[in-house]
């Protein structure tokens, strides 16, 4: 299938929108067609719809990659006849009818067994089993569980037996401690960490209650979006606060409430510990459904010009997710009161991305080839990695084949010639690669060894493949519908392509492939940024490397924007603590109180300033 | 390579400053901000970038006269921790190494008119490969040195001919010779030296002075071409060095620093070592001086914005105006070379931080125009306070 109708306008608009964009520096402004434009307008069009993964939108788009492919000669792998590569994945979860039984102990008198039900007294956490459980009660207060290797006591379940017990715990992390001893519990307080560490003590059950002294204080948890196929070994879900009173009521001590526990609870004193709740018999019966979709890759490639391939790990892999948020209805849209629901176009992320895979295919494809060069375009990345992590269990070509893969992750946005290529610690051939690939493309490079990043380049590092990842930063538009294919920056586009396709024309020419190199992963934050409660609207700057938070810019009408934030200022202090990089800010918005206003200390050229910042509630 | 290591000197002479010092280099500095930093600079600089990527460090790029490569120093040589000579061809990206791959080599110089380049080399010591050994097992063991230059003695300055590949012995003096640049003519190279410590007898003083900064004895010497006629024209004590030729070869500009090694400024005199003339005084570390090819201006690196924080500056070449700032970066930014036409700026910077933050070569475009004007409208020298 083809595109007539986008090809014919892509061929018109290369002229009319050069002359209106911006020169980059030391171009000829010239009205040349660009490699990138046609397909970045093709893929982020309205037709593709936003290319939610499953949809109808991400057909298009594949259909478009599919013509495109065939056009510079590309086939589908060897031994199959499709070029799509599809794939399952959870679309969505919801709540089926949970419901949570209260039994009478027994041989206890007068007593009428208790029953609750969805939504507003309990609801399944959206990983849980779907399994029932029957079981006495331990409060385990918060359920939080340090791990020894950060040298910080504390382990809610020190002095408690939990096997075969259904376990409730308090949600978030003690409301009152030092923002020190916060910073770090709440990187063990995300609910999927609080239940794999019930699980791991032997419980068969976990119940999650909001405390009096907490935000949501009382309410039951919504059901968050969660891609995971199966359950997570756990039955989990969430109470109310009248259902904890009644189960607190069970034991006939007016001292022991829910309000009591979590007040003893709440300066992070490790020694204050739970208790069984013997008195307390709970039958939870979650129901969680889980709406399966299939979405698909799209995978192709160039066979080796040499007829018979004689080197080592024959392959060189590169990639792009052509996935995006569809409408943006799964809780990762960025979208403004006014915007939400709108096609969420995607044209940096990853139409551009998508796109430089296409010219850099064409390149290589016109070019003599001593390995095959196999083009990757994936879907679900969007919703976590998805489909490069099915390709990885299951991959089409043996991953131990690949001399590399290359990923493009937003690369439309350039700014003053910065290019950020991540992963570069895979292996310790990149830095001659990228020095000489450099020296003629001449840009301004950050080289971020790292690559466990937020793209499909995690995937092939986890698989050992020497991998790279070119990004070009974040910006005002990311994951909103305004990310339109009016704003790609198409010469520096060109550019990376030029790039890139250097770089990948290095490899498919090695004689001995790329070593991989394990880069060591960075303190593992465990819950993630589950503890991060509070919305501050502010947008960091990851491409630039500054002493402090740079910022890319504000959400309006956030509470940044509110404060007089602005791009190019640089986050120094929060309430204190010094911010010296990206994660010292995420601790300490950890710590934050919503509604509480806080000093907050920035540089803008080059001048110290001070504002106060009213953080607001993260939905 | 003092071209590069400032910092070393001093340090030693001050017991306690080594760390600071040596952060300086190492390390993103302080002060100077990022964001408002950018537009600054562009005001000289744009298309600011990397240019090299392999190594633990690398810099010091010299142009070669026909302005398409450049000659660099890089520690990225297997088996060898120590700096390596290569050239960088910049229409093709390739890069090949030079020197021999022993020993430790700096400061190197394309020779105009000929198919000659100088370095400075230690290779013909025999313990050459046992030091490397030892410098790789020390790695290994997971401690870090702190950066020093430790101006081996055996350090002698080399004329690589590119079409044998032979290596010529200019010096043997014993004490280090390096820091040495031709002239525009290619007949002459001038050069620092520290043989000054060991072809007479010290005095007592000037013993323990040798063995806490022998760089107390480098003075300016002026040789042919082909290492005949080697002549002082220094006798200040303090570390004399970093000497380059104006840009038509009538001068000598350099970098001298005081007794103690704290403070540096940059001179100007003529090749007869007379008309000795001070070109900065901001009383802290001003060095690494070269002429804009124009004549109208030198480029220079001083820390005069805080002991860490090195930063670019030009000076009219005559000294009489207050320096102008052109750098306004994190991280240390030092030994800026103008290309032959002017129009481009190679330095070595820490400003890329992570993989970079031991220093690596960057380059830029350089805005001449926009550097005269600032030279025109800069007020008249100003001495530094006395503290």
């Amino acid at each position: 299938m083809t595109y007539p109708h986008v090809r014919h306008v892509a061929a018109a608009l290369p002229l009319v929108l050069s002359l209106l964009a911006t020169p980059g520096w030391g171009q000829p402004v010239a009205a040349v067609a660009t490699r990138t434009r046609a397909h970045v307008t093709a893929l982020a069009s309205d037709r593709t719809d936003g290319r939610m993964s499953g949809s109808p939108g991400e057909q298009a788009a594949g259909d478009y990659l599919i013509a495109q492919l065939q056009r510079i000669g590309a086939r589908p792998l060897p031994g199959r006849s499709d070029f799509r590569a599809p794939f399952e994945f959870t679309a969505g979860t919801k709540d089926g009818g949970t419901t949570l039984t209260l039994e009478c102990a027994a041989g206890r008198a007068g007593c009428a067994p208790r029953r609750f039900a969805v939504d507003r007294d309990v609801r399944a956490l959206s990983f849980s089993d779907n399994v029932e459980v029957t079981a006495d009660l331990v409060f385990a207060g918060y359920g939080i569980v340090v791990p020894e290797s950060q040298n910080f006591g504390y382990d809610s379940y020190a002095t408690l037996d939990v096997k075969d017990k259904i376990v409730l715990v308090l949600r978030y992390f003690p409301e009152d401690a030092d923002p020190q001893t916060k910073a770090i519990l709440t990187r063990y307080s995300d609910l999927r960490y609080k239940a794999m560490a019930a699980r791991q003590r032997g419980a068969k059950g976990l119940l999650v209650v909001t405390g009096p002294n907490s935000p949501n204080a009382g309410e039951t948890i919504p059901m968050s979006f969660d891609t995971a196929l199966s359950g997570s070994g756990i039955a989990a879900a969430s109470i109310s606060a009248p259902v904890a009173d009644a189960i607190f009521g069970s034991l006939g001590d007016a001292s022991k409430t829910l309000a009591a526990a979590q007040r003893a609870l709440d300066s992070a004193n490790p020694h204050v510990a739970g208790f069984a709740i013997p008195t307390a018999t709970v039958r939870l019966t979650p129901v969680v459904t889980r709406e399966t979709r299939t979405a698909s890759n799209i995978l192709a490639y160039l066979p080796a010009s040499t007829g018979t391939v004689s080197v080592a790990r024959p392959w060189v892999a590169i990639g792009a997710h052509y996935d995006h948020l569809g409408h943006g209805d799964h809780g990762n849209s960025l979208a403004t009161k006014d915007d939400a629901g709108k096609i969420h176009h995607g044209a940096d992320d990853n139409a551009s991305g998508t796109s430089a895979v296409l010219a850099v295919g064409e390149i290589l494809s016109q070019a003599t080839r001593k390995r095959n060069v196999l083009l990757q375009f994936w879907s679900g990345e969007e919703l976590g990695l998805l489909g490069s992590a099915a390709y990885v269990n299951r991959p089409a070509v043996a991953l131990d084949q690949l001399a590399a893969y290359i990923n493009f992750d937003m690369v439309g946005r350039m700014q003053d010639n910065k290019l950020t290529v991540q992963a570069t610690g895979t292996s310790d051939a990149w830095g001659r690669v990228i020095e000489q690939a450099n020296i003629a493309a001449g840009f301004d490079l950050l080289l971020q060894p790292d690559p466990y990043q937020p793209t499909d380049v995690a995937s092939f590092n986890q698989a050992g493949v020497p991998c790279l990842n070119f990004f070009t930063g974040t910006h005002v538009d990311y994951h909103k519908p305004s990310d339109t294919a009016d704003k790609i920056n198409y010469e520096d586009l060109d550019r990376i392509v030029e790039f890139a396709a250097t770089i990948a024309r290095r490899i498919v020419d090695l004689e001995t492939a790329p070593t991989f190199t394990k880069v060591e992963q960075q303190a593992d934050p465990g819950g993630g940024r589950a503890g991060v409660r509070v919305f501050t609207g502010t947008i960091p700057d990851y491409s630039t490397e500054v002493k402090g938070l740079l910022l890319s810019g504000v959400i309006g009408g956030g509470p940044a924007d509110a404060a007089g934030l602005q791009k190019g200022d640089i986050i120094v202090e929060i309430a204190g603590q010094a911010i010296t990089n990206s994660y010292d800010y995420t601790y300490a918005l950890e710590t934050l109180k919503i509604g509480v206003g806080i000093n907050v200390a920035f540089t803008r050229n080059g001048e110290r300033k001070q504002t106060t910042l009213t953080p607001g509630a993260r939905k | 390579m003092i071209r590069a290591r400032v910092g070393t000197g001093v340090s030693l002479a001050v017991a306690g400053t080594l760390a600071v010092l040596t952060a300086a280099v190492a390390q993103p500095g302080a002060g100077g901000s990022a964001a408002g930093a950018g537009a600054q600079e562009r005001d000289f600089l744009s298309r600011v970038r990397r240019l090299t990527v392999e190594g633990r460090r690398s810099g010091e790029g010299y142009w070669s006269p026909d302005g398409r490569r450049l000659v660099f120093q890089s520690e990225r040589e297997p088996g060898n921790p120590f700096y390596q000579i290569y050239v960088l061809d910049m229409t093709s990206g390739d890069i090949s190494r030079i020197s021999n791959g022993l020993g430790k080599t700096t400061c190197a110089f394309f020779r105009p008119n000929s198919d000659q380049i100088l370095f400075s080399s230690t290779h013909h010591d025999p313990r050459s490969k046992q030091l490397q050994d030892e410098e790789l097992a020390f790695r290994a063991s997971g401690k870090e040195r702190r950066y020093s230059w430790d101006y081996d003695t055996e350090t002698d300055i080399y004329a690589y001919s590119e079409k044998t590949g032979d290596l010529t012995r200019l010096t043997t003096a014993k004490g280090y010779d390096a820091e040495a640049s031709y002239s525009p003519d290619g007949q002459w190279i001038v050069l620092s030296s520290m043989r000054d410590a060991y072809n007479r007898t010290l005095t007592a003083g000037e013993q323990k002075q040798l063995e806490t900064d022998p760089s107390y004895f480098a003075e300016i010497y002026l040789m042919k071409a082909d290492g005949s006629g080697q002549t002082r024209l220094t006798t200040t004590p303090g570390y004399d060095g970093g000497p380059f030729f104006n840009h038509d070869g009538s001068r000598i500009v350099w970098r001298r620093f005081d007794e103690n090694g704290l403070i540096a400024n940059v001179w100007s005199m003529k090749l007869d070592g007379s008309d000795q003339t001070q070109i900065t005084d901001f009383g802290s570390m001003s060095w690494a001086p070269y002429e804009h090819p124009s004549g109208s201006y030198i480029i220079f690196a001083s820390n005069k914005l805080g002991f860490e924080n090195f930063e670019l500056f030009i000076v009219d070449s005559a000294g009489t105006k207050e320096p102008v700032r052109v750098t306004y970066t994190d991280g240390f930014d030092g030994l800026p070379v103008p290309s032959p036409d002017g129009r481009q700026l190679a330095w070595t910077s820490a400003r890329s931080g992570g993989s970079g933050s031991a220093g690596q070569l960057f380059l830029a475009q350089w805005n001449h125009e926009k550097a005269l004007e600032a030279i025109r409208t800069a007020p008249p020298r100003q001495s530094p306070k006395k503290p």
